[in-house]
């Protein structure tokens, strides 16, 4: 290899690459990932990776091709596979278990959905629609999942339990004996300094700019909730 | 040597190829380096702080996959919660509380915690390792400014804080971008001696938590889902005892359940995974619902005959709980009980099952396995019931635990 070639390694990418879609870059941006020499050792395309992925039971999905294509150099096929194909993938990192070559395809697949999401693709909003209440949790208190999330109407496979535990949930909270669990709308009670933190945080990483170019509705609402955040600690002070 | 029909069904799963080849040896022929004695060399040279264990932690040494030992603290812990945990199988922190309680040890819960936000990433990957490593240190730094050791609750959170341990340790700009980030809140760049799981932390009570056992469970057969965060994602220093599996299998959970005296019966699908998928639950839920009961479900109870799944784990204990339901859509009427080894320990210990295991939140059926165990949760139900009458009439809640003070902001 030329030295010429050698890539430099990022931490993170730039949320004002947004819309930078071009195939040759994408991969570099893959490829330049401070993980990605820890993920890919080399391939010996044997399969066994897919073997035991779950998803490849289940979609025409497998982790070996991934390891394959990004492996090929053919920057073309690689953005293709990441516009849908990559999104099967369960992140139970059985392949990482199991390959002979300690590669992780479940690692490799998480550079590639980082890089199309921060680049913007376009199967990134519809991917990332039904995300818009975990998104909302995890950008505005750190948590991810919280008791009125969990509603009948949302998971009505999820059968006829369901109902009670969406009904008096405040008092059913309460009855938890534990005092940082008797909340409704988040998952344990976060102090507004905890959330404080977290924003300069978002901030710091390019987070909060991100979800601003890729869901500006989403964070509209987000931005009104920091803006009150920081009034409310900024005056306390 | 005679042949069973369930080691005709494990052949053809793969299961021989992963306990004969994916095992310590196979891995230790290009052993990782262990990030310890990194993280030491960094410490040493001022780098970073290292949140010790202490003597006061009263740590307990166990082995792991690549034979290294690893101290894991019992006592003065702060709680990492789990969002999912809390916000969905509430009695999972509070049966670890509890047995805290019973134990007589120290420990903290409070406000100032964020999750590890790594199940949206995997999800979503809407964040990025250094965001991911910033808010590891956060929560890293709010324990160590109290003085107690992290104890993390969800197999994500702790797969991805191992992961953010080591690539902290091997990445000199990573560590100087999240110090950088750090300052600006006021805190330091510091990485715990070891990070540690409930699971750990209940494998090695394990006979000081059976001595409380007071229901018999000789007669419950288990099945155990060993989570894949906690033994895939980073497995070289997940606990493996030789008395477990012969070494060839983690031994948190399995452990607990043996100790108290449970069947724990083997199935041949036991490394899949349970279907969560990070976002197949939330957008793909035919996947989760599929392969839970196929792989899982559907394999427990027709080959081991199992009472009760036992997790370790927050996406598993949800996933495998809450798909049994639909099923019956398609003929699979499996009314298997799923619950965190904890909770079941609990029970067997006597825990109220619904004032502190808070059963009545998990979907599958789970009164069958309460009345094999002896479990009185007829005059448990009635009594919570009567409870949430007497809070609606502005009774005070039971706590278990109330924060020492509740807004504690040190730094
Ligand atoms: S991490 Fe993804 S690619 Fe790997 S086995 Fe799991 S589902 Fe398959
Ligand atoms: S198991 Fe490893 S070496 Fe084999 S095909 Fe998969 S990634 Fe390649």
């Amino acid at each position: 290899m030329s030295e010429e070639a050698v890539v430099t390694h990022h931490l993170r990418l730039d949320p004002e690459d947004v819309g930078e879609q071009d195939a040759e870059s994408l991969l570099d941006a893959i490829k330049s990932d401070l993980r990605y020499e820890e993920v890919i050792h080399g391939c010996l395309n044997c399969g066994v990776c897919s073997g035991s992925c779950p998803s490849h039971r289940f979609f025409d999905y497998s982790p070996r091709i991934v390891v394959q294509t990004v492996l090929s150099g053919d920057a073309q096929a690689v953005k293709d596979m990441m516009d849908e194909y990559i999104w099967a993938c369960a992140q139970c990192y059985t392949c990482a278990m199991r390959c002979p070559f300690h590669n992780s395809p479940g690692g490799l697949v998480m550079i590639m959905r980082e890089v199309a999401v921060w680049r913007g693709m376009e199967a990134v909003h519809r991917l990332l629609k039904p995300y818009g209440r975990v998104l909302l949790k995890v950008l505005s208190i750190g948590n991810q999942l919280t008791p009125d999330m969990i509603q009948p109407d949302f998971f009505p496979d999820w059968g006829p339990k369901i109902p009670w535990s969406s009904t008096d949930l405040a008092i059913k909270r309460k009855a938890i004996p534990v005092y940082t669990l008797q909340v409704t709308t988040s998952a344990w009670r976060v102090s507004p300094e905890t959330s404080y933190e977290l924003y300069t945080i978002y901030e710091e990483t390019g987070v909060f700019r991100l979800i601003e170019q890729i869901d500006p509705n989403l964070y509209e609402v987000v931005s009104d909730m920091v803006e009150d955040l920081r009034d409310m600690i900024e005056s306390s002070r | 040597m005679a042949t069973s029909p369930i080691s005709d069904k494990v052949r053809t799963s793969g299961w021989e190829f992963i306990t004969k080849t994916v095992d310590k040896r196979a891995i230790m022929k290009a052993a990782p380096k262990d990030p310890r004695e990194e993280l030491a060399e960094l410490e040493a040279k001022g780098e970073v702080k290292v949140i010790h264990i202490t003597e006061e932690n009263r740590p307990i040494e166990v082995e792991t996959l690549l034979g290294r030992t690893k101290r894991i603290p019992t006592n003065k812990l702060w709680h990492h919660k789990s969002c999912g945990q809390c916000g969905n199988i509430p009695g999972y922190p509070t049966s670890i509380m509890w047995f805290m309680n019973k134990l007589g040890l120290e420990y903290l819960d409070e406000t100032h915690q964020t999750s590890c936000t790594a199940w949206n990433y995997h999800g979503s990957g809407t964040s990025n390792l250094v965001a991911l490593a910033a808010v590891a240190v956060r929560n890293w730094h709010r324990a160590y400014e109290t003085g107690y050791f992290p104890l993390i609750h969800c197999g994500t959170s702790f797969g991805n804080y191992k992961e953010m341990r080591n690539l902290l340790i091997e990445h000199k700009d990573l560590r100087d971008e999240v110090r950088r980030i750090m300052n600006k809140v006021g805190r330091e760049l510091v990485i715990p001696e070891e990070i540690v799981h409930y699971s750990e932390w209940l494998h090695v009570l394990r006979h000081q938590i059976a001595a409380l056992k007071i229901h018999d469970v000789s007669s419950i057969i288990t099945t155990v889902h060993p989570a894949c965060h906690v033994w895939k994602l980073v497995p070289e220093d997940v606990i493996y005892d030789p008395n477990i599996y012969g070494g060839q299998r983690p031994a948190p959970t399995t452990a607990i359940l043996l100790a108290l005296g449970a069947q724990v019966a083997d199935y041949s699908t036991w490394y899949d995974c349970c279907g969560f998928g990070f976002r197949h639950i939330l957008t793909e839920r035919e996947f989760s619902r599929s392969f839970s009961l196929e792989r899982k479900i559907k394999v427990m109870v027709e080959e081991a005959n199992s009472d009760v799944a036992i997790t370790q784990d927050t996406g598993c204990t949800t996933t495998l709980d809450k798909n049994q339901w639909i099923g019956k859509a398609h003929g699979y009427n499996y009314e298997l009980p799923v619950m965190a080894d904890v909770q079941f320990a609990a029970l067997a210990a006597g825990a109220d099952p619904y004032k502190v295991v808070q059963i009545q939140w998990h979907t599958s059926a789970w009164e069958k396995l309460l009345d094999k165990m002896g479990v009185d949760w007829r005059t448990s139900k009635a009594e919570y019931e009567a409870y949430l009458e007497e809070l609606k009439s502005g009774r005070e809640p039971e706590q278990l635990y109330v924060p020492p003070v509740e807004n504690l902001n040190l730094h």
